[in-house]
């Protein structure tokens, strides 16, 4: 089938890259900016393990193309998705205008995050204009770092569709994602739309909830992550999204609890819990800075610090709301310099930066952390999990561990002649 | 060299100004207004965004030239020359007054802007959110301990500019503990948290009691939170403000956290250096540049503009020609904008501790009332209190209203339905400053026709003098011009009286006294010495 996808979003090329791999006839249209001169320019967009490849298949193959977004060009596919740029409502309303006049397409999905009823309102302009296309509302519940697999083998699919041919149409397109057993649940498009954003909701207070049980745990001195696993071992509660840590980041989650915070409150609901989860988080992202600060009783001006990891999450090349942003600021306005490692997101990292004289690069780990004052980790990429101990003790200034993720053993790490600190372990 | 306040010239000058008010004591204001079409456009002046309307004063264009004359008699602008010549004119305490040197720019005052440098430092750190705690949590809360000047000033422009934001960062909340007994730093520490808490301890000595009792309950506090890190404590939780480092590091003070203004401040006039910290973290140093350059404004106009049209000259003459040939002791300000709620208070201390004298340079008593009481409120909250008295009691009272012209919104939103609904309250305030204004001057005569023939208890004899001034709009520049305005005024009766606006001798042996008052509270000796009244009540308080 042919079908387009607009937008410059991760989730656009994945899904532009994922449907032309299952056989599609992809038009990928990229509106102007940084993801559009990528593409021209033969790069990957986004630092994704695994999408170059994949978009590089499926150009050569001619399955998918990629083409600046023009909305007077051919007609419009039978099938197409908006992976837009939260807030980017106008421009998703344009393109249901232009669909209306296009006359061929049937269907529209729509994977942005918009504000709850944005769905709702893109049928009604097209109903409005006399289109026979239904719009269905596909969450997108992609992961940062694994964004190619969370496409191909969903865990679970959120459909938003009032029309059982939509309904239909949607299952096709999604069937080969949805082998093993049928993961999409069909609900309205208001609910679906709705129902993301409370996912991301309830995983952020999870983390905020752990965090603030974190400090506690530092009070009473035992070791939060011993308490996670027992938490988590209750199946009630589960695993995942319990580990303290040092605030989450990127543009994603924090944008959707914003984005339910936002819409409780324009309801004139109380969004007191969520403005919670985001304050404490904020507070979580410097809770290495304060630990570096009380180790030196606040006399940190002139002092050296190295970081490991600025990206948002391993795997990534973004940096965006990060914790290590956060720090990064925080150490600069007392006058300490910031040695970064990063194994992906250095160049983000540095055009954030603008030049800043006290931020340096390096491409050695090791570098980054020689005569530092403190060493912190703040994203837990695999490369930093068995360092050379004896090495980083002998060339740190201060041979000061600070565990941002609790991904060392604090009594190995003490018992090679280093002080360490995690989050919640005493 | 100081000029004379007194000369052969101003004996004359004072005869024909006293038979002068002989006749303007039966002037009626309604009849002024009715006798003359062009009162407003003669008794009004505008400058640095500010209308000064005196017409509803009980003068003529007469009364001020000779009331000028007397001006030049006790050498005003000789005085004016000495005072932005840096005579000293604190003669009791030997030095000079330049609080105006404070707004004055970098080349001509470097060492001020050296301390406004470092306040824009920690203003800078605190907006942003890296002023950092012992525990190296961000300060969320500033709590301004002072007394006096180094409270009145501070509050009352933090909160008449609370609209205005910084242009960057974030505002921390601003918390004012002035009272000795610990009524109000109590409860406050109750709700803060010490993690996050900032205290900045402003006294111009350093040693003033009250200031320092709040200070050390802080400090005890803090301590309790935070055992065995004294220093960091220091350094991260206390900034100082005062003219004595050397007291200021006795006290613990960190050097790098100590903000300096100079012994030729008066406490009441030091709001534009350093003890203006919450006002610069309330709008930010843009902000508190542009409430200098309000001030320095007034400033050139003070100097600069012939006495006819000078202001703070104007609203002197005004005053002393109310209070020495009018016999009206009594003055209320009253500001039509509930942001100015404390500038009353302020004004209180600027010209009551400034012109509440009573003896010349050279010592001899004078034989005139100086300084007038002065209260006041919000105009439309004293309404409901007070206004009873003005309208239809027996003691006449001079009135300064205060408003602003324009309503500005404080976020630029011009089109929301709030802006609307707040445009239309200021509306509602501005109609009733003009009307009650005008039914005290005219009286009955302000009424239609047919509310004449009322009992006499529903009547208005009117007649009660009034100056009011509109500010264009109320930002940090205009308040910068208006305070200004009064300061110069001050100083303008001075000279009128021959009294030192500088200095504040009367307050300083109730201090003396109090402090033997303790033991004697403490211990019940010593109560021989006392008078009846106070030894009854010692009894009774140790009882």
């Amino acid at each position: 089938m042919r079908i387009d996808v607009f937008g410059d979003t991760l989730c656009a090329s994945v899904t532009a890259a994922a449907l032309a791999q299952s056989g599609h006839e992809v038009c990928w249209f990229i509106p102007e900016g940084r993801v559009l001169d990528a593409v021209n320019e033969g790069r990957v967009p986004y630092r994704e393990p695994g999408l170059g490849e994949l978009l590089g298949e499926q150009r050569a193959a001619g399955r998918l193309r990629c083409e600046p977004m023009t909305l007077n060009g051919a007609p419009a596919a039978p099938a197409v998705f908006l992976a837009l740029q939260p807030g980017a409502q106008a421009l998703a309303g344009e393109i249901a205008d232009w669909l209306a006049g296009s006359g061929a397409c049937g269907l529209l999905v729509n994977q942005s995050v918009f504000p709850v009823g944005t769905s709702e309102a893109l049928q009604g302009r097209l109903a409005e204009a006399r289109s026979p296309a239904r719009v269905v509302a596909l969450p997108e519940t992609l992961q940062e770092g694994v964004a190619i697999d969370s496409f191909l083998r969903p865990h679970h699919i959120l459909l938003g569709c009032d029309d059982p041919q939509a309904e239909t149409l949607m299952r096709e397109i999604l069937r080969p994602f949805n082998r093993r057993r049928d993961v999409i649940r069909v609900m309205g498009l208001r609910e679906a739309e709705f129902t993301k954003l409370a996912i991301s909701g309830m995983l952020a207070t999870r983390l905020s909830y752990m965090n603030d049980m974190a400090l506690l745990a530092e009070q009473l001195d035992v070791d939060i992550d011993t308490v996670r696993q027992g938490v988590g071992s209750d199946p009630r509660i589960g695993e995942a999204y319990l580990y303290a840590g040092c605030g989450f980041g990127g543009s994603g989650f924090s944008r959707d609890v914003m984005s339910l915070t936002d819409t409780l409150r324009s309801k004139e609901v109380s969004a007191k819990l969520l403005e919670q989860v985001m304050e404490i988080n904020e507070r979580q992202k410097e809770v290495l800075f304060r630990r570096f600060w009380r180790h030196f009783e606040g006399e940190v001006a002139g002092r050296r610090v190295a970081i490991w990891g600025a990206a948002f999450k391993p795997g990534s090349d973004r940096v965006d709301n990060g914790p290590a942003l956060k720090l990064i600021e925080a150490l600069w306005a007392q006058d300490v310099q910031v040695h970064v490692h990063d194994p992906l997101a250095l160049p983000e990292l540095e055009a954030w930066a603008g030049g800043h004289p006290d931020l340096i690069l390096h491409d050695d780990p090791y570098q980054a952390a020689a005569e530092a004052d403190a060493l912190m980790l703040v994203t837990e990429w695999k490369q930093y999990w068995s360092p050379d101990w004896s090495r980083l003790r002998d060339s740190m200034g201060t041979p000061l561990i600070l565990d941002g993720r609790n991904i060392y053993d604090p009594d190995y790490v003490r018992g090679q002649g280093l002080l360490y600190h995690g989050i919640g372990r005493g | 060299m100081l000029p004379d306040h007194f000369s052969a010239a101003e004996r004359p000058v004072r005869q024909a100004l006293a038979d002068h008010a002989g006749k303007a004591r039966h002037w009626h204001l309604a009849d002024l207004f009715a006798d003359d079409a062009g009162r407003f456009e003669t008794l009004s002046r505008e400058c640095c965004g500010l209308l000064v309307d005196y017409s509803k004063q009980r003068l003529t264009g007469e009364t001020l030239d000779l009331l000028r004359e007397l001006a030049r008699a006790r050498d005003l602008e000789g005085w004016i020359r000495a005072l932005f010549e840096g005579s000293d004119v604190n003669w009791t305490e030997a030095r000079p007054a330049l609080h105006w040197r404070l707004r004055e720019q970098a080349a001509a005052a470097p060492e001020v802007h050296d301390q406004l440098a470092r306040m824009g430092e920690i203003v800078d750190q605190v907006l942003r959110g890296q002023w950092r705690g012992c525990h190296g949590d961000a300060i969320t809360d500033v709590v301004n301990v002072g007394v006096g000047g180094s409270d009145l000033g501070p509050l009352m422009a933090s909160y008449a500019l609370a609209d205005f934001r910084p242009e960057h960062g974030r505002r921390p909340n601003l918390h004012f503990v002035s009272s000795m007994d610990g009524s109000q730093i109590a409860p406050l520490l109750n709700d803060l948290n010490p993690a996050t808490t900032l205290i900045v301890v402003s006294s111009k000595s350093f040693t003033t009691l009250d200031t320092l009792a709040n200070a050390e309950t802080a400090r005890a506090w803090l301590e309790r939170a935070f055992p065995d890190q004294q220093r960091a404590l220091m350094r991260c939780h206390f900034v100082g403000v005062s003219a004595n480092p050397e007291k200021m590091s006795e006290w613990g003070i960190h050097p790098c956290n100590q903000l300096l203004f100079w012994e030729w401040v008066g406490g009441r006039f030091s709001l534009w250096s350093a003890i203006g910290l919450p006002i610069a973290l309330t709008v930010g140093m843009q902000g508190f540049h542009e409430l200098l350059e309000g001030a320095r404004e007034m400033d050139r106009h003070f100097r600069e503009a012939p006495l006819a049209d000078n202001l703070p000259v104007i609203l002197g003459l005004v005053d002393v020609w109310n209070i020495n040939f009018l016999d009206i002791t009594a003055r209320a300000v009253l500001p039509y904008d509930g942001r100015l709620k404390h500038f009353p208070s302020y004004l209180e201390q600027l010209e009551m501790e400034s012109n509440g004298k009573s003896v010349t340079r050279d010592g001899t008593p004078v034989d005139y009332h100086t300084c007038p009481v002065i209260w006041g409120e919000v105009g439309s909250n004293a309404q409901h209190a007070f206004y009873q008295l003005l309208h239809q009691g027996t003691q006449p009272v001079a009135c300064d209203f205060i408003v602003a012209g324009r309503y500005v919104p404080p976020h630029g939103d011009a089109e929301g339905g709030e802006h609307q609904r707040l445009a239309r309250q200021h509306r509602l305030t501005l109609a009733n400053c003009l009307a009650q204004s005008r039914l005290l001057a005219l009286g009955g005569r302000a009424l239609p026709d047919d509310q004449h023939d009322q009992p006499a208890f529903k009547q208005y004899r009117g007649n009660q003098p009034s100056t009011t001034l509109m500010l264009d709009e109320l930002s940090p520049r205009r308040l910068g011009s208006l305070v200004a305005l009064y300061e110069h005024k001050v100083f303008v009766e001075s000279v009128l009286w021959g009294i030192n606006p500088f200095d504040q001798w009367g307050v300083e042996m109730g201090k003396v006294i109090a402090r033997d008052m303790v033991p004697v509270l403490e211990t019940g000796d010593g109560l021989d010495g006392l008078d009846a009244s106070t030894r009854g009540l010692v009894r009774r308080a140790r009882s």
